[in-house]
């Protein structure tokens, strides 16, 4: 597909089902060969967090689902540095095993730039 | 001729696609989807796919029951599919979740009942993706 297409992730990784939903609505993009790009942005970097431990409230990891995201062709994970420093995560706080994380300066100019976005 | 609405340039027909992430009389999300969906046809437009995703997939529950002053969302919906054909997809995934069946799944799951509405379907996420790009704009209603 010529099209490019980006998913929006904005939603912190457990407070709603829209944030394991979205991924696996990504995964199943990706399945299709439709590779989209990634953008984390809002509450939705928290996602990205080391270290997380959610079985504390009877929550499955979001980690593997990201984790599963190279395997499907989706290697860069764009985060919002606006975002990230408004929650004062620094950016080494970040990991997500096998994927490069860019941050984005400029989000509006960087979604101008897809043709298509999937809202997370 | 297009014409500007907001962010972005209407043409005089394009296809539109939907998704919809909130539940009918929970949040306005839905509503408005059907207003949207409303809107779009009476323009002229092509509605290619509704697709009903996380809460959303509440909107194809045959069992809601309004209070008679308040608008039904799901028969909305219903009487927009028999008019124009709509393809109304239900997220299968995300509708085992929260317990929106169809009769096949309802005996394949061995739960008591089956409550997926007419005019709508059970599918996966791929049709999500195939609607993305196959639509001149995907319309997200969120939660």
């Amino acid at each position: 597909m010529a099209n490019r297409t980006l998913a929006i992730c904005r939603q912190a990784p457990y407070g709603s089902a829209l944030a394991r939903e979205g991924l696996e609505a990504v995964l199943a993009a990706a399945a299709m060969d439709q590779s989209p790009e990634l953008l984390f942005v809002n509450d939705g970097v928290f996602q990205l967090l080391d270290g997380q431990e959610p079985a504390a409230i009877e929550q499955k990891s979001l980690q593997r689902n990201l984790q599963a995201l190279p395997m499907f062709g989706v290697e860069t994970l764009h985060v919002c540095k606006l975002s990230l420093s408004q929650r004062g995560i620094d950016p080494a706080q970040l990991q997500i095993t096998g994927a490069e994380i860019v941050l984005v300066v400029d989000v509006g100019k960087f979604i101008a730039g897809f043709d298509i976005a999937l809202n997370f | 001729m297009p014409r500007p609405a907001g962010h972005f340039t209407i043409w005089q027909s394009m296809k539109f696609s939907l998704a919809v992430y909130g539940a009918p009389h929970a949040s306005q999300s839905a509503a408005t989807a059907l207003r949207f969906a409303r809107a779009l046809l009476a323009a002229g437009h092509e509605l290619y796919r509704v697709f009903f995703y996380c809460d959303g997939v509440h909107n194809g529950s045959a069992l809601s029951a309004p209070p008679q002053d308040e608008a039904d969302i799901a028969e909305g919906w219903q009487a927009l599919q028999r008019a124009h054909k709509l393809d109304l997809v239900v997220c299968i995934a995300a509708a085992q979740r929260r317990g929106v069946l169809n009769s096949s799944e309802a005996n394949r799951l061995e739960k008591p009942a089956a409550n997926l509405a007419e005019g709508f379907e059970l599918a996966g996420l791929g049709q999500l993706a195939d609607a993305a790009v196959n639509s001149d704009r995907l319309i997200t209603f969120g939660q």
